[in-house]
């Protein structure tokens, strides 16, 4: 169901990015989370929101594709989380949940005293951890 | 089952027409939902069997439905409501999506796709109009399912473009394999075929004669004749249209990375249909973006196409370029696996890895040392570098090849004495995947002399190369000029500049291979820009240099200093300056070790205030208003020996506050002087700047400067004051004086026609004795009309007379004013003086200090009161005391008068008396008195009161004083001294 996780540091460079197709399109899912930058650009940079979504953390769905969908998360320090997946049909509540999970296992990779911040996320545990929320997210699916 | 079918066509067909009729009765609503039922039917038709055979029933449903589509969503459209058109436009396309059909006529499928989404996307851009502003307040709210994006027909045409593109694969593919049933059974392509009158249909039109008749196609026919259809048809340059427009307004809309996904598959167009130019340029700009954002992976995309087009335009030094830029770049995997190359997704490149990384890199290190490379798309293309067109890479600063190679240059001192060695550290850093052996290093400074190489001393061709062109360059050689992958290479060697000024290294050239090299702009470690790419990377932080100190503040410049000065230059001022001479500065040039050859030497004058700026003082106080306080008034050759030459050529250009001078040749033992004449307009402080330039040697062009700078205090001389005063014992009475309350003003009242006293006073409130020459008071006006008559009568001779420091000075004038007026200006005094000094050529006229004296106020007098009395008395003999008032009006004056008691005195005549004066006349008061005590006494109190004028006068203490001898005194002297002991005595 989870197609992809992305984590972008906030100068739009990719700090953490994996695939769980299993298939051969790592390359298409660089392409799609690059793309969805923009529309995160355009949210956070768009005076017309209103403040309640403004100082939420959670941006939504940002990009349909044909196949795959979007959604965007944004932390404090301007990291951005991103996830497609290629169910067309997500309730909101989960996608909230499933940011609030990933977000927390983003904050404890990078509390790591050897981590330095604004570097790549190589972290085996972080992706360890990463990969069973994604499980989670949608257990049957991987299992 | 039939019947069924037939019932459905029907009501297919019986909704349609409602839904149109609708339309012409402009019910938009009922049309719109007859179309929706229509729409619904068709649907359900999907599956149902007809009398065409499959191939062609799925043709002809899919235009029945884009058909009923298009009706839909123009209708929706128009009518405002976009969000539902695009539910509309989803339910349609994922209705549809899977319905691909045989693998023979799956590109019709695409083709249709496509032509989907450009209808929605024309439709939509014509109705953008209709578009509600609110729509983008709530996209990706849970109200909202729709997002930025998909309001903007720019995206329909991309994913329009993408299905074109599909369906381009497709076709390639089924005419590479060519081995279709249909093409097998078939074979041929009909002739005459043509739509039908039935919507999605088409049938053949056979000729019998006169009769035209209309056939019903086979299912390999029609394929056969899709196929034949497709291939008339440029795919590309529709692709490339549709993503060119969605490109634009992307970038229109600030989403600069949708735009560029957009050029990227423009580029992959163009790289497919080989034009291999428009390719490269769309794909340079698109790495542009990749490489600032950090996308690997995007990036090796772009670049392995970048790759071949350079085989296939033949440039050697793009493939170069963009191999070696690849080969550095690191690899963005979280513990991927290795997927097999798929060459449709991930381009010619291939996936990023690292065995990728070694490969391009030894294919590159191949080609360098002249192998060919030959391409990996068309077998026939191939690139070499030969000796005749030799490669050379330049790096910079913002170059992403920095990741190739970087050069840090480090200097271990920040100046340097000309002629003495310096330590260079050069740190050369590759992220190449592998160890990588550099021939030759050649470093250039902006001081060519500099230069150097060095070589590697396993290396023999630089060794046979060094004997034939470099002759004159300084060779070095290393051991081996190895770099390992991100580890730095450090060489130290000294550098010995003549040149002062400023040595910088200017780049780092790497030879590899007969005719490659690649040319590193220098980096001074202190401001390394961290490298792209590695920055985000885990890595081990590595310093340039050993040292810490160097890596955080090294430079690539160092200044080499000015060879010393082996010249004196001495500057003196014995005292401070006064205001008002020309103040002379004696300046000495003697050289010790180094000839002086085209001197040239800078006088500056800055006010001391200014903290050392070299301002003028014109900019530091705004009040001269263009007058210097302080002024360079010449600079003259000082020792009288060629007196001639003084101001002549030899000054080249004098300013207020500036001055420069050429200085003769002079040799060792020579010696030169000038003195610099300055003026004070004003007390300041002046710090004087003298600057010698000079070159040691007539030969070259290297200068040395000395500086010196001395501070002078400017101070004021001669302070003046004056007082006026009246005769001794005559007392004018001045109505105006009388009414003006005391201390009310402080002006000056003269009397008409009387004699006054003005006593001058200079004092000398410098720190030098001076001496003064002249004192006189100089009338403003014409001589012949002078208003009134000014004499020196008094006062010390003025003849060279000595001022010591805090010493007076006093002149004393009569005044006598002719001419009644409220505002007589008197002149000013003239002060001529000069130093208490010998020197041996100051014979000059001294220095004129001017100070005005103020306006008077002169009036007529109406009375005069003198008193007159001996000047001396003796004990017990009577003497006569005389108060005189002459009037001196035209009027009869009454005045009245009394004369007090006192116990030194008795006196006969009236205490109390009063009387008349005729005009013009004197009247006389006369008293004889008695002296009863001795000593110095003071006579009964007078007081004079003019009726008329409500004014008295009581004259002064020392006025109506007088010294009693007790008996008549006897002088034993010569006749000259008795008159100045008598003088003593009095005071």
């Amino acid at each position: 169901m989870i197609a992809c996780v992305a984590v972008v540091g906030h100068q739009n460079n990719p700090l953490y990015l994996q695939s769980f197709t299993g298939a051969d399109d790592a390359l298409k899912l660089h392409h799609i989370v690059h793309c969805s930058l923009d529309v995160i650009d355009e949210r956070v940079n768009n005076p017309k929101r209103s403040v309640i979504t403004l100082n939420e953390s959670y941006l939504g769905l940002l990009y349909p594709t044909e196949s795959y969908k979007v959604y965007g998360y944004l932390s404090n320090t301007k990291v951005k989380f991103l996830v497609v997946t290629t169910d067309l049909d997500v309730k909101d509540t989960d996608i909230r949940s499933f940011f609030r999970r990933f977000h927390a296992a983003y904050v404890d990779a990078v509390s790591n005293p050897f981590h330095v911040p604004g570097k790549k996320i190589i972290s085996r545990i972080f992706a360890a951890r990463v990969s069973g929320i994604v499980k989670a997210f949608a257990p049957g699916t991987y299992g | 089952m039939i019947l069924h079918t037939m019932i459905q066509i029907l009501a297919l067909l019986w909704h349609q027409i409602v839904a149109v009729f609708a339309e012409f009765r402009r019910d938009w609503a009922e049309a719109l939902r007859f179309y929706e039922e229509a729409y619904r039917a068709l649907r359900e038709m999907i599956a149902t069997s007809t009398r065409l055979p499959p191939v062609q029933r799925l043709v002809e449903i899919r235009a029945v439905a884009e058909q009923l589509f298009f009706k839909i969503s123009t209708l929706l459209l128009h009518g405002g409501k976009v969000e539902e058109a695009i539910a509309w436009f989803n339910r349609h396309f994922n209705s549809y999506k899977h319905l691909v059909g045989l693998d023979e006529v799956s590109f019709l499928h695409w083709d249709w796709l496509s032509r989907q989404f450009l209808v929605f996307a024309e439709l939509l851009e014509t109705s953008s109009a209709a578009i509600p502003n609110t729509l983008s307040s709530h996209f990706g709210t849970p109200e909202s399912s729709l997002t930025e994006w998909e309001i903007q027909p720019a995206y329909y045409y991309q994913l329009a473009a993408n299905y074109l593109r599909e369906k381009r694969y497709c076709l390639d593919n089924l005419l590479s394999t060519g081995d279709s049933e249909f093409s097998r059974t078939s074979g041929k392509v009909p002739e005459s075929v043509m739509p039908s009158v039935f919507i999605g249909q088409s049938a053949r039109l056979v000729e019998q004669g006169d009769m035209i008749e209309v056939l019903p196609l086979s299912d390999a026919e029609y394929v056969q004749y899709a196929l034949s259809e497709a291939q008339r048809f440029q795919d590309s340059y529709e692709i490339i249209a549709l993503f060119r427009k969605a490109c634009e307004s992307f970038t229109n809309l600030k989403a600069p990375r949708l735009a560029s996904l957009c050029s990227n598959r423009m580029a992959k167009e163009y790289f497919f249909t080989e034009d291999f130019t428009d390719a490269k340029k769309l794909f340079d700009t698109v790495s542009s973006l990749y490489r600032q954002e950090g996308w690997v992976t995007l990036l090796w995309e772009s670049l392995g196409y970048l790759q071949e087009c350079s085989i296939r335009l033949d440039s050697a030094k793009d493939f170069i370029e963009y191999s070696l830029e690849m080969a550095s770049l690191p690899i963005f995997a979280n513990g991927d696996q290795e997927i097999p190359d798929s060459k449709r997704e991930y381009g010619p490149a291939g996936l990023p890895s690292q065995s990728r990384r070694e490969a391009l890199q030894s294919e590159v290190l191949s080609l360098v040392r002249g192998e060919e490379i030959v391409s990996r798309t068309d077998r026939g293309c191939s690139i070499a570098v030969t000796k005749e067109q030799p490669v050379r890479i330049d790096v910079d600063i913002i170059s992403p090849l920095r990741m190739v190679l970087l050069v840090s240059v480090a200097f271990h001192d920040q100046s340097v004495k000309p002629g003495s060695p310096v330590m260079i550290t050069l740190s050369l850093v590759s992220q190449l995947p592998c160890s990588i052996e550099v021939d030759e290093l050649e470093i250039e400074f902006n001081q060519p002399k500099c230069n150097f190489i060095i070589i590697n001393a396993v290396e023999e061709i630089s060794a046979a190369r060094s004997n034939g062109d470099n002759q004159d360059v300084r060779i070095e050689t290393a051991p081996s000029i190895v770099l390992p992958t991100n580890k730095w290479l450090r060489l130290t060697y000294d550098v010995k500049s003549d040149q002062s000024g400023k040595l910088e290294c200017l780049s780092v050239t790497a030879r590899i291979g007969k005719s490659f090299k690649i040319c590193c702009q220098a980096e001074s470690p202190a401001s390394m820009e961290d490298l792209p790419f590695w920055k985000f990377e885990g890595m081990v932080q590595t310093f340039p240099t050993k040292d810490p100190v160097l890596s955080f503040s090294g430079q690539k410049v160092i200044q080499v200093e000015e060879p010393d000065p082996e010249v004196d230059l001495i500057l003196n001022a014995s005292s401070p300056a006064l205001v008002g001479e020309s103040f002379v500065v004696p300046l000495t040039v003697i050289p010790r070790g180094h000839e002086v050859y085209s001197g040239e030497l800078k006088i500056n004058l800055v006010d001391a205030r200014g903290g050392g700026l070299l301002m003028s003082p014109r900019e530091t106080d705004p009040f001269s208003s263009g007058n210097h306080h302080v002024e360079l008034i010449s600079i003259s050759r000082m020792g009288g020996d060629d007196e001639s030459r003084i101001h002549s050529d030899k000054i080249k250009k004098i300013q207020q506050s500036f001055g420069v001078v050429s200085v003769p040749d002079l040799r060792v033992g020579d010696k030169w002087s000038c003195k610099l004449e300055i003026k004070w307009h004003k007390p300041k402080s002046v710090m004087l700047y003298a600057s010698l330039g000079y070159s040691p040697n007539s030969a070259e062009a290297a200068r040395v400067n000395v500086h010196r700078s001395l501070q002078i205090e400017g101070k004021i001389p001669i302070s003046i004051t004056h007082t006026f005063m009246m005769p001794f014992r005559r007392e004018p009475l001045l109505l105006s004086k009388v009414k003006s309350l005391p201390g009310a003003d402080q002006n000056v009242y003269l009397p008409l026609n009387e004699t006054s006293i003005l006593i001058v006073t200079a004092r000398n409130s410098s720190e030098v004795p001076l001496r003064v020459k002249s004192m006189m008071i100089q009338s403003n006006s014409n001589k012949n009309e002078t208003p009134y008559s000014i004499q020196h009568v008094g006062g010390v001779s003025a003849d060279d007379s000595l001022l010591v420091p805090g010493g007076e000075f006093k002149g004393v004038f009569s005044v006598r004013p002719k001419i009644d007026s409220p505002n007589l200006e008197l002149g000013s005094v003239c002060l001529n003086w000069n130093r208490d000094l010998t020197l041996s050529d100051s014979e000059d006229s001294g220095v004129m200090t001017e100070q005005k004296l103020p306006a008077v106020i002169v009036e007529q007098s109406p009375l005069v009161v003198s008193l007159e009395f001996p000047p001396h008395a003796i004990l017990g003999i009577p003497f006569l005391f005389y108060i005189k008032v002459s009037n001196q009006t035209n009027l009869l004056q009454e005045i009245k008068y009394s004369l007090g008691d006192t116990q030194s005195f008795v006196f006969c005549g009236p205490h109390d008396n009063a009387g008349f004066i005729l005009p013009k006349m004197e009247y006389v008061m006369s008293y004889k008195l008695v002296p009863l005590c001795s000593g110095s006494q003071q006579l009964p109190q007078a007081t004079i009161t003019s009726l008329r004028y409500s004014a008295a006068l009581n004259p002064s203490v020392t006025a109506t004083t007088i010294f009693v001898y007790p008996s008549e005194p006897n002088f034993f002297v010569a006749d000259n001294e008795k008159e100045t002991i008598l003088a003593k005595l009095n005071l």
